[in-house]
């Protein structure tokens, strides 16, 4: 008896050991966190196959979370960004989800889907493993409801004129050609996002991990300029060497009579075979950026692009640039229009908006009749 | 006259024996008929055919001394003349043809920087989803949901996933160096 006892604990010690090396359901681990005065309230999460599993001593949190959310506001919601967290120091433990382009009218309830992998490490607390909090809702008026950690705000207002710019420039060819002339502008987009260059991409902060064996040499950057753009590229160098790029310089001018508190710059590489390609997007704010009306500021990153395409390292020959976004001080957001971007050539390099994505799914799962309506609605 | 020995018979049966030897023995297997009944018993011993044996040695010696003819044949003199022979030229200039083609179309690049070589920590997006390199150990932080899904990277250390999902909802994910 003594025997079968003393085996059955370590049947159950082995069984234990095992189970904790292997996947977790999230069960009760993932905490909602959305305020008191929230403009949308949580209706249902289902948590789906979300799980955790060991993984050195680190947690490996895979999230495949379905929230129902509410717009329990009076207004329509155009965006909302959620902040998810395992922990926030060390990377990896924070992602955000947002979902732009909606149109949510008041009591009417919309999803979250939040599907991506987190780490924690293992020595932390007892709390929830994941904390999921709200960032920012956008409403139609371009108000805006939330703490803002993320920069959500600029970056659903940014989004919501895309939007707005995107549906005009169809509706004008609905207008002006009918379903055909959409159909037709609808099968150029498809086209162009097919024969987008698409180059693996990889960013770092901090010193260099390039090989030696590329010479580092500094490359002047050549601008883009947009008519009526508030602020224009002056200036800029950033070092290449071999595949990699890094250290962007560049010095803009504020050309208007406001203080801008952040500007984005978009950043093209051209490859030896003349292929060109958005890189990254260089981002300038914060305090130690001061753009007063009239002024000239610097714009720079400590930070490194490796390009490579099928597992290759890619040559860079030539760096552009443009001005992507401005935010002035009062929240106000401008972006290039739609002829600027033509006018430039870069439709068929900038990757499409989020609406325009949306606007484009709908064309091949719908058609173009389809189409025509959504556009319509707005 | 005395009968020569079992050892000289033998000798004799394989042709081994000297002039004189030979002489001697051919003549009394002539004159002593038992002696050439004997001399066919030694001639054919059950286990051990001398004829063949001699045969085969020798036929073994002609292969050691054609080998090594042709060794000799391998390493000649000229060997310097015909490495810069016509015809040797020729393919040389050929294979330097094929060399330099190559090196133009792939115009070869030093390799790629290996990912994380200083311990920093990297976000990658590749077609396969966006990954976090730390210290050589890579993890996949989100994997392609969509076949139309756009990357774009943050040079403040950001990466970014555009898709639209099964409902028709755009959903942009964003994930950080720190």
């Amino acid at each position: 008896m003594m025997f079968m006892s003393s085996r059955f604990a370590i049947l159950f010690v082995a069984a234990l050991a095992a189970s904790y090396g292997q996947d977790r359901p999230l069960d009760n681990s993932v905490k909602i966190n959305l305020p008191p005065d929230s403009p949308v309230t949580l209706i249902s999460a289902n948590l789906g196959e979300s799980h955790a599993s060991q993984r050195g001593s680190a947690i490996v949190l895979d999230l495949d979370v379905a929230l129902t959310l509410r717009n329990a506001s009076p207004n329509r919601i155009r965006g909302v960004t959620v902040l998810v967290a395992a922990q926030e120091v060390t990377p990896g433990g924070k992602a955000s989800v947002s979902v732009p382009s909606l149109d949510v009218a008041p009591n009417q309830n919309f999803p979250v889907h939040i599907n991506l992998r987190l780490l924690r490490p293992m020595q932390m607390g007892n709390g929830p493993l994941v904390q999921v909090s709200l960032d920012g809702v956008l409403f139609q008026d371009f108000s805006f409801y939330g703490p803002n950690r993320l920069d959500s705000r600029r970056s659903m207002t940014a989004w919501e004129m895309e939007a707005q710019r995107d549906r005009k420039y169809f509706k004008s060819i609905l207008a002006a050609h009918g379903v055909d002339g959409l159909k037709q502008a609808m099968l150029e987009c498809l086209s162009r996002e097919a024969q987008r260059p698409r180059f693996d991409v990889q960013v770092s902060r901090g010193p260099s991990v390039s090989s030696a064996a590329s010479a580092e040499h500094n490359v002047r950057f050549a601008f883009l300029h947009f008519p009526g753009a508030p602020v224009e590229p002056v200036a800029g160098w950033a070092e290449i060497a071999g595949n990699e790029a890094r250290n962007p310089r560049i010095d803009v001018r504020n050309l208007t009579d406001r203080q801008v508190r952040y500007v984005e710059v978009g950043w093209i590489l051209t490859d030896r075979q003349g292929d060109q390609f958005v890189a990254a997007s260089v981002p300038a704010s914060g305090p130690q950026f001061n753009l007063k009306a009239g002024s000239t500021s610097r714009v720079l990153q400590d930070t490194a692009l490796h390009i490579s395409k099928a597992g290759g390292p890619v040559s860079i020959t030539g760096v552009k640039g443009f001005i992507g976004q401005v935010e002035f001080a009062d929240g106000t957001v401008w972006i290039p229009g739609h002829d600027s971007l033509a006018g430039a050539q870069l439709l068929g390099i900038l990757q499409p908006s989020p609406e325009e994505q949306r606007l484009m799914d709908l064309y091949r799962k719908k058609g173009p009749k389809a189409l025509a309506e959504e556009l319509n609605k707005f | 006259m005395t009968h020569p020995s079992e050892t000289d018979l033998a000798l004799y049966a394989g042709q081994d024996l000297g002039w004189l030897g030979r002489r001697e023995c051919r003549r009394a297997v002539q004159e002593f008929a038992a002696v050439s009944e004997s001399l066919a018993d030694f001639n054919e011993l059950p286990a051990i055919s001398w004829n063949r044996l001699a045969n085969e040695m020798k036929a073994n010696i002609h292969l050691g001394l054609s080998a090594g003819e042709c060794v000799r044949r391998e390493a000649p003199v000229g060997t310097l003349a015909r490495a810069f022979s016509a015809r040797a030229l020729t393919a040389y200039a050929g294979a330097m043809a094929v060399l330099v083609a190559s090196l133009y179309l792939q115009r070869p690049m030093p390799p790629a920087a290996p990912a994380a070589a200083n311990g920093s920590t990297i976000l990658r997006a590749t077609a396969n989803g966006i990954e976090l390199d730390q210290g050589g150990h890579a993890l996949s932080l989100l994997h392609e949901v969509s076949d139309s899904v756009t990357y774009s990277a943050g040079a403040q250390g950001s990466m970014r996933a555009g898709y639209v999902d099964a409902d028709g909802h755009v959903t942009i994910n964003d994930v950080y160096v720190q």
